[in-house]
């Protein structure tokens, strides 16, 4: 389901034959990427409020001009470990689904474009990721991991309605 | 004002409502709609009138209402077909109802409508396409029965007497020629504007306050009526020409209409006095219109049949003695129009009312809301900054900012007051659904309303009609007995739902309340484990098994009874309503009879906070949930065996809970401060802090919109610093404190 709706959103925001238009950033020595359409804003680290009993990777909430949005870590999220949030890290303002997310992640580093026919689909080891990567993009240095966005944050807040909805 | 009377003024909003929707509905079935609902919606819409009319002793109305309502029962229940069905009859008939309302709310004698009457009766009587047309168009009928009386009469009595004969339309009495008076003539127009009749006005009392001796000659010009099919009898399409032969001025004569006509709708002609006939003769309307009408008239009146009694309805005994020269040319218009005096009533009724209260999007209201939420978080923000000033400068800025703070209080009330509603709005539905419901089901159910007049805020009474529908559906369906079956177990055969609304801990708490069986609890858990939502073996509390009532994947149809086509189930309620902020939850007693509690926010938009620290976290309380605060060291705590804390208070001993410990706030606590709360069901619990940080206005913020329900908070909001602090919510914290910090059951337990 979640997929899906990724690819819904990569087919509305951009024709088949053009190149997606990707937003990297990096979470310790690893590069991920998003489509840049997803990306609301890119804003400096924040504290944010925690909330009882979420999810590890649930880092907590914070104001985005009078907008109450949960801050997800990356890091933990691929099962890396707590961030030790500094003022040189950044969060990911992004779209999913009908709601705003913030991404904590190390740096931003580029936004590149990449033909549809580049993307790759993920290997079995997504696994490992915890089902988060939607495909690869292999660029002359690095490899850059695709989000499935709506996975990322699927253990936030409503898990269990979800749950209870696919029950 | 009296509660009855406050109450009447209610329903007479509610008519307005309820006329606007029929009209509308009638319409668009009149213009060709055929989809039931328009019929049901009419139908409820003058059920509605005449339950509250009833309710009010309006009986003209009533009694109107009913046949109406019958008429319309017969569409609905396809006894007389869409396409026959007389719309046009029953969208009169919709005005007549407006007008009996409004006779109703100014308490003035309500005009008794026979003709409209006897064409309802006649719907689904006859076959309807025969009659269409007389019962289509009674007031019409009347109306050219006594315009026809009066042409007849006219043309008759010129052709005996006959000093007129060349103008048989035309007044001229012989008396005017046969004694002419002193003074010149005068002629005056009068071509009044088509609302005439709208601003009750009739055209006999414009003339009448003319000298009556000195008025030669009446003349009515009917050209100007359109042809019978699109006449509407509102309007006025009169003309008339009254010569006078006076003395008086003209500034007079013109003053003499200063209370009926404009001054466009009048002119006043001194006549030369050699060529006065001639005038009046160019004044006249030519006769064959006139007579046309009356051919008109009388071959549509024949293709209808017998007339209708002639001048059934006119209000007045004809004014002939008083206006013996003019009284001849009024009478149609007064007679073809009883409706118009209270519907110029209802006109004039409506631009009263108007003028008290306005229609406003409520987009715009919540525009305005979250602006004033925005001024509020600013003027908190404001507040901090102005700690760090020098004192001298601090102090009048302090002092300004708290006149500020008063203002945007003042400012929030105001437009929270705008937005309230009680919640009557969404009760008044439940009597109809209740009664519908008893007569499908075969039950005998006594609805009790309380609390209808408890005010919330629109959107969440907008929120509560489902809710609302299901629970009692619920408790119908589910929860009452058969009337044999409360015979055979000793109670009343007639069951009661109790729905009672109030106020309590800062939400609206509304309950329906079943003296039914209660919940099969031994079905509902076989129901559970053989969906596997419940362990074969897992045990659970009775109370715990009557929550399953509200789990995913298990509606109450499927688990209780078999009757279909009851659409979602009460776990969708449970979700709607926890998306508001509300929560849901049943008491049930078997053999006595199922409780259902609904609590929601007062409002989704702001709410008076205490905020408060644990360890390095800031929560709000919801000031209404408090009770009273006092210090943890002057508090003796004692400890269950299971080691639930309690303390005294006020003689009853209760629990105890550490924030810090349930919501698992960060850095080191050191709780100082026990907060007595108080719950939905209206315990009492203790909540120990570290500290009270302050009191104030904070505006809500969703924590669903981007994330999803965070067990212990009902929102979150914005702090001066600009920090986010949640909301705490008593309940959903006891249930996070029970479950020992995991997520709450049943969701966790269930949805695994």
């Amino acid at each position: 389901m979640t997929l899906q709706l990724g690819e819904k959103h990569f087919t509305s925001a951009q024709p088949e034959s053009a190149a997606r238009r990707i937003v990297t950033f990096r979470v310790g020595d690893r590069t991920f990427g998003i489509d840049v359409g997803m990306v609301r804003e890119i804003k400096g680290w924040q504290a944010t409020t925690p909330l009882p009993h979420a999810a590890p990777h649930v880092r907590g909430v914070l104001n985005l001009r009078g907008v109450i949005l949960a801050v997800y870590d990356l890091r933990t999220a691929i099962g890396l470990g707590v961030t030790d949030a500094t003022a040189t890290h950044v969060i990911v303002v992004v779209d999913v689904e009908d709601k705003t997310a913030g991404l904590l992640v190390d740096s931003v580093s580029d936004i590149v474009d990449v033909p549809v026919s580049a993307v790759r689909p993920a290997p079995d080891l997504e696994r490992d990721e915890h089902g988060l990567i939607e495909g690869l993009v292999l660029l002359d240095t690095d490899i850059v991991a695709l989000l499935d966005l709506a996975a990322v944050i699927k253990d936030g807040g409503d898990a269990q309605a979800r749950q209870a909805r696919a029950n | 004002m009296d509660p009855l009377a406050e109450l009447k003024q209610t329903f007479f909003q509610e008519c307005e409502e309820l006329l606007g929707a029929l009209e509308q509905k009638l319409q668009a079935l009149d213009e060709g709609s055929r989809d039931p609902e328009d019929v049901n919606a009419a139908f409820r819409a003058i059920h509605s009138i005449k339950g509250g009319a009833g309710a009010f002793g309006c009986t003209e109305l009533v009694s109107f209402a009913h046949v109406f309502e019958a008429s319309l029962d017969h569409l609905r229940s396809g006894r007389v077909a869409l396409d026959d069905a007389p719309f046009s009859l029953f969208l009169r008939c919709s005005d007549a109802v407006s007008d009996l309302v409004a006779a109703a709310r100014n308490d003035e004698p309500a005009q008794a409508r026979p003709d409209l009457l006897a064409a309802l009766e006649k719907v689904g009587q006859a076959k309807p396409d025969a009659p269409a047309a007389v019962s289509d168009e009674p007031p019409g009928i009347a109306a050219l029965g006594n315009l026809l009386a009066m042409v007849e009469a006219k043309t008759a009595a010129p052709a005996a007497s006959a000093p007129a004969a060349d103008d048989g339309w035309d007044d001229e009495p012989v008396a005017a020629v046969a004694a002419p008076r002193p003074g010149r003539e005068v002629c005056v127009r009068i071509n009044p504007d088509s609302d005439l009749f709208r601003r009750v006005i009739e055209p006999r009392v414009v003339i009448g306050s003319l000298p009556d001796e000195e008025i030669v000659s009446v003349a009515c010009d009917m050209s100007q009526v359109p042809a019978l099919e699109a006449l509407d009898v509102t309007d006025c399409h009169m003309r008339f020409s009254v010569l006078l032969r006076t003395e008086l001025p003209v500034e007079e004569i013109v003053a003499k209409f200063d209370f009926t006509l404009a001054n466009e709708e009048f002119e006043v002609e001194v006549m030369p006095a050699a060529a006065n006939d001639d005038g009046l003769d160019e004044i006249a309307p030519p006769p064959e219109v006139p007579q046309n009408v009356a051919a008109d008239l009388s071959a549509i009146l024949a293709r209808l049949g017998p007339p209708v009694a002639p001048l059934p309805a006119a209000p007045e005994p004809s004014p002939a003695a008083s206006l013996a020269p003019a009284a001849v040319a009024p009478p149609p218009v007064a007679a073809p129009r009883p409706a118009a005096k209270p519907a110029a009533n209802d006109a004039a009724a409506a631009r009263q009312r108007q003028a008290v209260s306005v229609r406003v999007d409520l987009d715009r209201i919540d525009r305005l809301m979250n602006l004033v939420g925005e001024i509020v978080i600013t003027q908190s923000m404001l507040v901090e900054c102005v700690r760090s000033l020098p004192y001298d400068v601090y102090a009048k800025t302090a002092e300004g900012i708290l006149t500020l703070s008063r203002q945007t209080r003042e400012l929030q009330d105001h437009v929270m007051a705008v937005r309230a509603q009680p919640v009557k709005a969404v009760f008044q539905r439940m009597p109809r659904l209740v009664r519908e419901l008893a007569q499908t089901l075969g039950k005998e159910v006594k609805l009790v309303l309380e609390g209808e007049n408890t005010e919330v805020d629109k959107t969440i009474i907008e929120e509560l009609a489902d809710p609302l529908t299901h629970m009692i559906r619920n408790s119908m369906d589910h929860g009452l007995e058969t009337p044999e079956e409360r015979i055979a177990a000793g109670k009343n055969p007639e069951g009661t739902i109790r729905l009672i609304a109030e106020h309590r801990a800062g939400r609206i708490v509304i309950s329906v309340t079943d003296d039914g069986r209660g919940i099969g609890r031994d079905r509902l858990l076989a129901k559970a484990r053989s969906r596997g939502l419940v362990g074969a073996d897992e045990r659970l509390a009775p109370e715990e098994i009557d929550q399953l009532i509200f789990a995913a994947g298990l509606s109450t149809a499927d688990a209780v009874s078999d009757i279909s086509g009851r659409g979602v189930g009460m776990d969708v309620v449970r979700r709607n309503v926890e998306s508001l902020g509300g929560r849901i939850s049943v008491d049930s007693e078997p053999g006595r009879g199922c409780k259902f509690t609904l609590a929601l926010p007062l409002t989704l938009a702001v709410l008076e906070g205490m905020v408060i620290r644990c360890g390095d976290d800031r929560y709000v309380i919801p000031i209404a949930s408090v009770i009273e605060t006092q210090h943890l060291a002057n508090t003796p705590i004692e400890r269950l065996t299971f080691g639930q804390e309690v303390l005294r208070w006020r003689g009853e001993v209760t629990p105890l809970y550490r924030l810090g410990a349930v919501m698992g706030s960060s850095g080191t606590r050191d709780e100082n401060i026990i907060i007595i709360a108080e719950t939905e069901r209206g315990g009492n619990v203790g909540i120990a802090v570290d500290e009270i940080v302050g009191q104030q206005q904070v505006v809500v913020k969703s924590l669903e919109a981007n994330y999803g329900t965070v067990n212990g908070a009902s929102a979150a909001t914005i702090l001066g610093d600009g920090l986010v602090a949640l909301i705490l919510d008593v309940d959903s914290m006891l249930r996070l404190a029970a479950a020992g910090g995991r997520p709450t059951a049943p969701e966790l337990k269930l949805a695994g």
